[in-house]
Parts: C-alpha cells; structure tokens; sequence
C-alpha cells in the first residue's frame, strides 16, 4: 500500500477586520500557502460559539483555525 | 443646440482617474457633474495600468 | 468605475470642450459631441460588430501592441459600456463602402445617421483635469525605439504584463515571440532631459519601473533584469520600502547614464557611462524606456479655451500656496495636469479642488441634484422558494488562470437551492452587472452567490447591483475564490479549483439561510473638529468653514502656525510667514471656526456622525475642560524635524558649527553678517532612510537644494558640497537642482558601503568622504557642517489610542487606502492630512488639507450615515435579561431595559454596533442574532465543509 501523505483538513474562522483582510494582503503579494485551509469570514472571532468549534471537528475537521 | 441648465452644478474636463474622483466627491456633497471626456470611454491611463505601486494592487 | 453608477454624474463622452465664457457661479461652457455612430442606449457590448469588421486598426488601448478594427470597445469594464466607430477608420465613413456591421449588429444600436452635437452648460465651478501628453518621439528613438520591436516603452510593457494584454500577460518579445531573459529599464526618458525640453522630473517612472520589473519577475522569476538609473526617487509613503523588496528579488539597480542601444546579434546592447566615468556596454533581450509625462498635447488650446494661464512646460500654472487654483478664478484644477504626479497624489487633487468647487457653489448645494431611487424590495412570503443564482467569475486570467473556472460552474449544478448559475469574465464590469440584474429578473432569483474578489473591497457593488433589481442588499454572499484562493495556489491549480469548490459550496449553503435586513440611518451632527492649527489645520478648517459647517480647531500651541512657523519660504522663494499670518488671520474672522489654542483632545466617545469629544484647554495655571459634539474628525496634528544624537553611526553635538537644515534655513534668513560663510557640506539621509528612521522624509533634498542657492545667492564664492544618496528634487525641483549645479554647488553620490565619516569636534567639524570621480577619500573641514535630519510626526502614538485609528511601523498615521483613499482612516468618519500622514512639502500639505476637507464635509452634507444591517438583534420572548451581553459588550452597544411588564429585555444600540457577534455567541439562551451571521448561516457552512471531507 502506497504510504500516503498526512494533508489536514482546516476549518478556518477568519475576523473580517484582521485575519481575512490579511488574508487578502496576502493574495495581493501572491504569498503562497498551502491549499488546506476553508474559510469562514465573520466580523470578530468573539462571534465564535465553541459549539462552532466542536461542530467542526464533529463535521471531519482535522485542526480549527481562529484568527482574529 | 443641446441647452443645459441645472443649478448647483460642475463642469470637469478629463475624465481620467482624477476627474473620477472629483466627479464622485462633487456628488456625494450634493452637486451635480458634467464629466467631459474626449475619447470613446472614461477611465484614462490608469485603465491601461495593470497593478499599482507599492503594494501591487490590481488597478480598475 | 463608480462614477457609471452615480445618478448625478453625466458622462458625456467623444465630447470635445470649446469654449467657456461667464464668471464663477455662473460659467457657460460651449462643447460638441462626435458621433459614436452607435446607440450606446442599445448597444449591448456583444461584440458580434467588431468581429465582423473587415479593416484592421492598431490598438491604441493596448499601445499598439495588438489589432482591433474600427468598430471597437476599448477594454470590457468601459463606461460607457458601448462600442463605438473610429470615423477616421471606418470604411463606410471613410469611403461610403461596407457596412456589414448595421445587420451584424442584433441590437440594431448602429446609427451611421448621427451628427455632432452641440451641447451648452451652465455651471458653477469647472474642473481641468486633462491629465498628461506623451513625451516627443525623438527623446525615445535616440535609444532605438521605434527602430528595434524589442525597445518598447514602459506603458507597452505594461500592456505585455497585463492579463488583458496583447499576449494574455505572457511576457513575449515582439521580435520573435520568444521568452526574453535578460531585461534592462532605462530611467529618465523624456524627463530631466532639456534636449527634449522637459527639465523637470516626472515623479512617477522610478515608482512604475521597480512595479513593472517585480510583476515581470513574478511571471518569471529566472528573469535578469537591472534598471540603470540617475537617482531612484522613491520618496512616497512606503516606496522606498518597495525598492528594497525589488532589490531583494533579485532585480540590479545601477547608476549610470544609458549612451544608445544598438541591434546585437539576436540581442540589444546597451551603451552605459557610470559615475567613476566607466564606459561599458552590456547585452539585453529587452529594453524598457521608462517614459515621463508630458503636458497634454492640446494644453495650450485648453489654456486658451479655458482662459488660464501654464507653465513654461505646458502644464498649468498655480501658485505654491494655491496649488489647485489656476489663474481664472473659478477653473480648479487637479491631476497630471497641475504637474506630472502619481495616482495617490492625483485622487486626493481630485478631493481637494471638489472641495474648492463646492465651497464656491455652496448656495445652491443640493438644488440640481437627483435622488437615486430603487425599486420597491419584495417582502418575502413566509414559505419562500428559495432561489439562488450562482456567478463564477474568472476575473480576466486572475482566477481563471489557476481555478478552473468552467469546472467550478458544473460543480454548482444541482446543488440545492441553486437555480441558475454561470461564468462572469470580470464580474465587477458594468455590463456583467446588466447581465446580473437580468438573470435576477428572469429566473426569479431571490438570492445571489458571486464567487470571485473579496467581499471586502466589492459587496458595496454587489450589494447595489441587488438592490437595484429590487433584493434586498443582504441577500449576496460573495465567495473569495481571488485573493484567498487563485492568488495564493498559484502553483497548484487542482487543489485550488477543489478548495474553490468547497468554498462555493459553503457560500451557497450560507445563501440558504440569508434574510433581509432592514436598511438603518443614524442622523450626522453638522459640526467638524480638526486637531491641530498648523498649515494643514488651518487650511481643512477655512475650507469647511467655507462651505458652510460650523468647524471646532484645537490647537496645542499658543500661535497657530505649527512647524511651518520655523521654516522662511518654499524653493522658489515664496515666503511663509505672510502667508502663516494671512490664514491665521482668516481662521480667527471666520464666523464658523472657533478657535481653541493651548487646548487637547483628551477623550473621545461615539461613532462618525455622532461624536462626542472632551478637549482639555491650559492657560497658564488654569485647566478647563469643554465637550464638543461633531460629526467628523480631521487629523492634522502634524509632525517636526528630528534631531537624531546619532548620525551615520556616529554621535553628533549641534552647535554653531553642525547644525540641521532647519537650522541653516533660519540662520540663512537672518542678517548675521558671516550667515553663508567660505564653505559648507551638507549630509543628505543623516538619519534617514535605514539610517535611524527607516523611511525617506522627502523635503529634504528640497531644502538642501534651497539653502545651497540661498548660500550661493548671498556669498557666490561660498563652496557648496552636498552628500546624497539619491537626490529626490522630484517634480519642477529639478530645476533648482539644475540651477545648483550650474551655480557651482558640488553633488557627492556616497553609498551604504562608504558612508561619510564625521569626526565631530563640535566647533570645528571634519568630514572625510569618497569621491568616485577622484576615486578616492577627501577630507573637508568645513566652517559649518549641514545635517538633513528628516521628519517626525508628532504625538501619533497618544492619538492613535483615543482614536482607535492605526499607525504604520514609522508611527505615521495609516490611510483607509494607499491609492484610492488617501486621505481617509479605516475608522469612518476620521480624515487625515499633513506631515501626521507623511512628510511632504508645503504645497501637497495644502491640497491634501484640502481633499481632507472635502471628505469629511461628505457625511455633513448628506446629515446622516448609513448604518451596516450586519448588526445583532435581541429576540425578546427569548431574552431572559441575564445581562452577561451587556457585561460584554466592547462598544455599549447593548443594554438592559425593562419592557411593557417590567421584565429585564436585552436591547440593541445599532447606530453603536460594529456587529462582532461577542454577545451573540454568549447569550445562553441564543435570543441574539447577528445579521448575516446568524448560528443557523455559520452552522450551514461548516456543515457543507463536512460534506467535502466525508465524501473523501
């Protein structure tokens, strides 16, 4: 059996007002980075439910991903 | 003879980035604008430029 | 693009301007529209014309690198969206022949019955702002250009670059469409050159060679390229950062002065003289010619028609403290056309000479306007069919060329909800949003998912386009498959189509939970407060003032004037302090400014529209404390002169003998009788520019160049030396550098390697530094030594907290925008302007206290603001008033009140919201929700992120 590499699944909680428009600065400089990460923009992480988190990890999730 | 009157209103030639710009700053505080362009659309030179300096920012 | 939209903008284009005639306030202006030979109303910018056309036409939109025909649009976002005909090319205009197009054409929008018309207008103020000529065609042929395909231009250049270019942004040589290696940029043509009668420097072309070579170097990062140069001035906010990113990268930056280029084998060789007096030569693949700015080449009919006077190199002539007034009152001007700048500088112009236009027309503000109005939102039934449409856009090759777009299409296919769905070239053109609206009304959508940019800098759009097609404007849900997706997996373009994939998915699951909001407006106190009573002050505050708005000025100081007070003219010889005394005097009388000295905002409280600001005010011994409600903030607490202990690494003691710019400024205005004495050196970056501040200040070369003359005007024999790295006399400067040097003064390149050397005896200082046409080290004791310190800004830190607005790393304030909103802070309703922002010059001070103005007096004018609907709600047959949103609140936002029965209910402040959702996701009982951020939206899409994951 081939030995398959580990590429994790993240799930991403991105504030509207910092991480995500970072993350946007960092397609203008074409900064590249691994394709493993799905967002979900909202306007502050202090919007996050834990149960967001749990559900997430519920849903197959390998990492959580807050940035804010 | 196309006759045009409206009060409270501006007149501006060239309708590059700077003439955009004005002609929207104008509108937004209540005037009414003429924007007099020569060629076939707006957008003067800056629509021929692919991204900006410093940061590289796409330019339309 | 925005200015298609606006219901008060009227485009008239192929419209030429021919004569003006009355007085401000009531001007008539005489113009005449050339047919189009198309019905813009009916062209649909299909294109079907244009392919049909039999004559082939050199494309000027991509300069001539590529063909069109005569019947043609320039670029797909054009506004107006319509084609038109070239009549000078047309063949049935030309020779009454063809016209294949008239039944080509479905739309039936060709009209080859159209005459010119001639159109009068009765206006109130007139802006220029033609922008700027080509420079003549034998300052580029002299470096082969025309003469060899493979010399191009740097705007050519651009267009290769370009993804809308002639090679679809494949870096191709027109010679032989192979790819080039090596590349070299030749600064400086058809500027600082009086052989082609352009002395002045063009401002731009450093800026745009380093943005041209980095994009090359991102399509191929094996490429060479060197740009051989006089002086890089990249001395705008951020730009010399830029150049030392490009150095990073790879790309040679030499200083030397380019002989010709002849044809080499397959190759170009290059002739180049450096400063050691060197001649070498070296062999390209490409030339670059990076190509100033000229005056427009109809300047002088404009001048005449427009009755205004220009300059001695065709651009229009303005006074150094008026910079956008020209010599007829009433005709403003702003852009290239003031003088050849860059874009940041030609927005925030365009800002400040509106402001002018304004205030002068203030009475009859508002009486020609036209209220945009939207059709009637449907309400929605209950038990709605839910409806989405699906748009993928390809963003010209941005997204395109990595995410497969079509295969991202069929993905949507039969997903639920989904209705409609297909491709958008660049979704953000006016006529992709047509086709929007249409698709809206056709299939009867009532939610739309546009997968392409960020919803940071395009939902505005989005959200108007829907509610133009009658949805409510919270019903888009933009997916960003550019900036976070295309971008960024440049090089894995499967897993990036797969990651667009599931992120369209969880838009499109989010869109099935997406309600309407209702739209909010708080009302605007008409009141502006501006900090700080330097030149930038002043000048913000007369000109709200002027249109009409009751205006607060705090000033710290005494006197009102700020660092200006110690500085005596500008280079060419206007002096400050008449001008100081005129606006101080103008600013007292106004009957809308009151005036606060010795005073300090010390706290602030609310939101743009409605603040409420506490200024503390000490006269002598005794405090006062006074609360001031406005509407808007103008930042203008400008900034000094630094006086680093340590200059190029080595301690320095100011005295008699060494001293600032400033200083010798001062020193050089008084009478003291040995005020220019036998010899002088002057350091120029003495602690700028990575030696103790990290950026370049700007002014100093100026003032370096000024002062010199000024030693020179008093004492001819006086020897001048100035040490510089990059001499940045930008703009028409370069003539007072040019004068310099025929006067005698002695310019001294020095490098990063061999710094000079201070041994500072603080009376009798001594200078050792390398001469690179001696080719080797002199030592100087001059009578005095110049340091040209650079700029700091003043108390930014402090202000930074009360505001809440950002500082870059260098403690300047940081504008919303670098290009497009120059004057603006990310925080609504906070404007910027003057040495807070950047250093810069006294006349850019000005237009940007200007622009600053005419921002801020936006919210006044329209006497209220808008309010996001993403903001929370409380359900209170849920709310159990526990109280723990309040406790958490970081805005007070929301509070607890007692209802009809005297039950504790939680409520919502919106105008005070910023919507972060902290109570949301701590109220216990889930009784809040957040507008388009509802548990149920979040929840549906890390749901459909488990789809993908669970399908593996």
């Amino acid at each position: 059996m081939a030995k398959q590499e580990f590429s994790p699944r993240i799930l991403g909680f991105l504030c509207n007002w910092c991480c995500y428009a970072a993350a946007d600065s960092a397609g203008v400089s074409r900064y590249q980075y691994p394709p493993n990460l799905r967002t979900i923009r909202v306007m502050c992480t202090g919007r996050l439910d834990p149960a967001f988190v749990f559900r997430g990890f519920a849903e197959g999730a390998d990492g959580i991903f807050t940035g804010g | 003879m196309l006759d045009t009157k409206k009060v409270g209103s501006v007149m501006i030639v060239g309708g590059g980035v700077t003439g955009m710009q004005a002609a929207l700053d104008l509108a937004d505080s209540g005037y009414y604008v003429y924007l007099v362009e020569k060629s076939g659309a707006i957008g003067g030179a800056m629509a021929q430029l692919d991204k900006t300096f410093p940061t590289n920012d796409c330019s339309l | 693009m925005e200015a298609g939209r606006s219901p008060n903008i009227e485009i008239l284009s192929n419209t030429d301007f021919l004569e003006l005639s009355g007085k401000p306030g009531n001007f008539t202006a005489k113009l005449r529209r050339r047919p189009r030979y198309i019905d813009a109303d009916k062209c649909t910018a299909c294109g079907m014309c244009t392919q049909y056309c039999p004559r082939h036409l050199v494309d000027s939109y991509n300069e001539g690198l590529a063909v069109t025909r005569p019947i043609h649009i320039d670029y797909p976002q054009a506004v107006p969206a319509s084609y038109f005909i070239d009549p000078e090319q047309c063949l049935h205009l030309k020779h009454g022949t063809c016209k294949i197009c008239v039944p080509v054409c479905r739309a039936k929008a060709i009209d080859f019955s159209q005459q010119p018309e001639d159109i009068s207008l009765k206006v109130g103020a007139v802006i220029m702002s033609p922008g700027f000529g080509r420079v003549p065609d034998e300052a580029l042929s002299k470096y082969g250009y025309g003469k060899h395909p493979d010399v191009l231009t740097s705007l050519e250049f651009e267009r290769l670059l370009c993804a809308s270019g002639p090679f679809e942004g494949e870096l191709l040589r027109l010679s032989d469409c192979k790819h080039p290696k090596k590349i070299a940029f030749i600064q400086c043509v058809g500027s600082r050159d009086l052989t082609c009668g352009n002395g002045y420097c063009s401002s731009v072309c450093c800026m745009y060679a380093i943005k041209e070579a980095m994009v090359a170097k991102e399509h191929e990062p094996e490429l060479e390229i060197t740009i051989y140069y006089m002086d890089m001035r990249t001395q705008g906010k951020g730009f010399d950062a830029a150049r030392t990113r490009a150095e990073a990268k790879g790309i040679k930056f030499v200083r030397a002065r380019v002989a010709d280029v002849m044809p080499w084998n397959e190759q170009l060789k290059l002739t180049y003289s450096t400063l050691e007096g060197g001649h070498l030569f070296e062999p390209f693949d490409m030339v670059v010619l990076s190509v100033g700015l000229d005056a427009p080449a109809d300047a002088r009919k404009l001048a005449e028609i427009g009755g205004f006077e220009l300059n001695n190199y065709d651009f229009c002539q303005t006074g150094g403290f008026t910079p956008l007034l020209t010599s007829r009152p009433g005709v403003v001007v702003a852009g290239a056309f003031q003088g050849p700048k860059d874009i940041p500088e030609s927005v925030t112009q365009s800002s400040g000479a509106a402001g002018i236009a304004a205030a002068l027309i203030k009475q009859d503000r508002g009486k020609g306007v036209v209220i945009k109005s939207y059709p009637a939102e449907q309400p929605p039934a209950e038990d709605e069919e839910i409806r989405i449409g699906v748009f993928v856009c390809h963003c010209g090759v941005n997204i395109a060329s990595v995410v497969d777009v079509p295969e991202v299409d069929r993905y949507v296919e039969g997903m639920e909800g989904v209705v409609y769905h297909a491709q958008s070239l660049y979704s953000c053109s006016q006529d992709a949003q047509e086709v929007i609206k249409q698709k809206i009304k056709e299939h009867n959508l009532n939610r739309v998912v546009i997968a392409a940019c960020s919803p940071r800098t395009h939902e505005p759009l989005f959200q108007e386009t829907l509610k133009d097609a009658g949805l409510n404007r919270c019903l888009i849900e933009m997916v960003n498959i550019r900036d976070q997706c295309s971008w960024v997996h440049a090089n894995e373009p499967e897993a990036a189509t797969q990651k667009a994939e599931d992120l369209v998915r969880m838009g499109v699951a989010k869109s099935r939970h997406s309600k309407p909001l209702p739209e909010q407006t708080v009302p605007v106190t008409p009141r502006a407060l501006v900090l700080g009573g330097g030149i930038a002050g002043m000048t913000a505050a007369l000109n709200l003032a002027d249109q009409g708005f009751e205006t607060v000025l705090v000033e710290r100081e005494k006197e009102l004037g700020g660092h200006l007070r110690n500085l005596h003219a500008t280079l060419s010889g206007e002096p400050f302090a008449k001008m100081l005394k005129q606006t101080a005097e103008q600013v007292k009388k106004h009957k809308l400014i009151k005036l606060l000295t010795e005073s300090e905002l010390v706290q602030v409280n609310g939101f743009v529209g409605n603040f409420n600001s506490v200024i503390k005010t000490t006269k002598g011994k005794k405090e006062s404390e006074s609360t001031i409600e406005h509407g808007v903030i103008v930042i203008a607490t400008g900034g000094r002169e630094y006086r680093p202990e340590k200059v190029l690494e080595q301690p320095v003691k100011y005295s008699a003998a060494i001293l600032t710019q400033t200083d010798l400024e001062q020193r050089l205005a008084g009478s003291g009788k040995n005020r220019a004495p036998a010899s002088v050196v002057m350091i120029q970056c003495a602690g700028s520019r990575g030696d103790d501040l990290a950026y370049c200040s700007k002014v100093c070369c100026n003032q370096a160049v000024k002062n010199a003359l000024q030693i020179k005007a008093i004492n001819p024999e006086s020897q001048v030396v100035v040490l510089y790295r990059d001499l940045r006399t930008y703009g028409y400067a370069e003539d007072a550098y040019r004068e310099a040097r025929e006067k005698g003064v002695l310019f001294v390149p020095y490098g990063m390697t061999a710094k000079p050397a201070i041994s500072a005896a603080d009376k009798a200082p001594k200078v050792t530094y390398y001469d690179p046409l001696l080719r080797e080290e002199v030592t100087l004791a001059p009578d005095l030594l110049v340091l040209s310190t650079g700029m700091v800004p003043e108390g930014t830190e402090e202000l930074s907290r009360l505001l809440k607005v950002p500082v870059n790393e260098d403690k300047f304030f940081l504008e919303a925008h670098v290009k497009l909103r120059p004057v603006e802070l990310p925080v609504s309703g906070v404007y910027l302007c003057g040495l807070a922002h950047s250093p810069k010059p006294v006349d850019e001070i000005i237009v940007q206290a200007q622009a600053a103005a005419a921002k801020a007096a936006i919210p006044l004018v329209k006497g209220k603001v808008t309010v996001e609907p993403t903001v929370s709600s409380v359900d209170p047959s849920l709310c159990i008033g526990c109280g723990i949103c309040e406790s958490l609140c970081p805005y007070q936002a929301i509070r607890i009140t007692k209802d009809k029965d005297n039950k504790r209910k939680a409520e919502t402040i919106t105008a005070s919201c910023k919507g972060c959702g902290i109570c949301a996701s701590h109220c216990p009982v889930f009784a809040i929700s957040m507008g388009g951020f509802t548990d149920e939206q979040i929840s549906a899409q890390i749901k459909a992120f488990g789809e993908a994951t669970n399908k593996e």
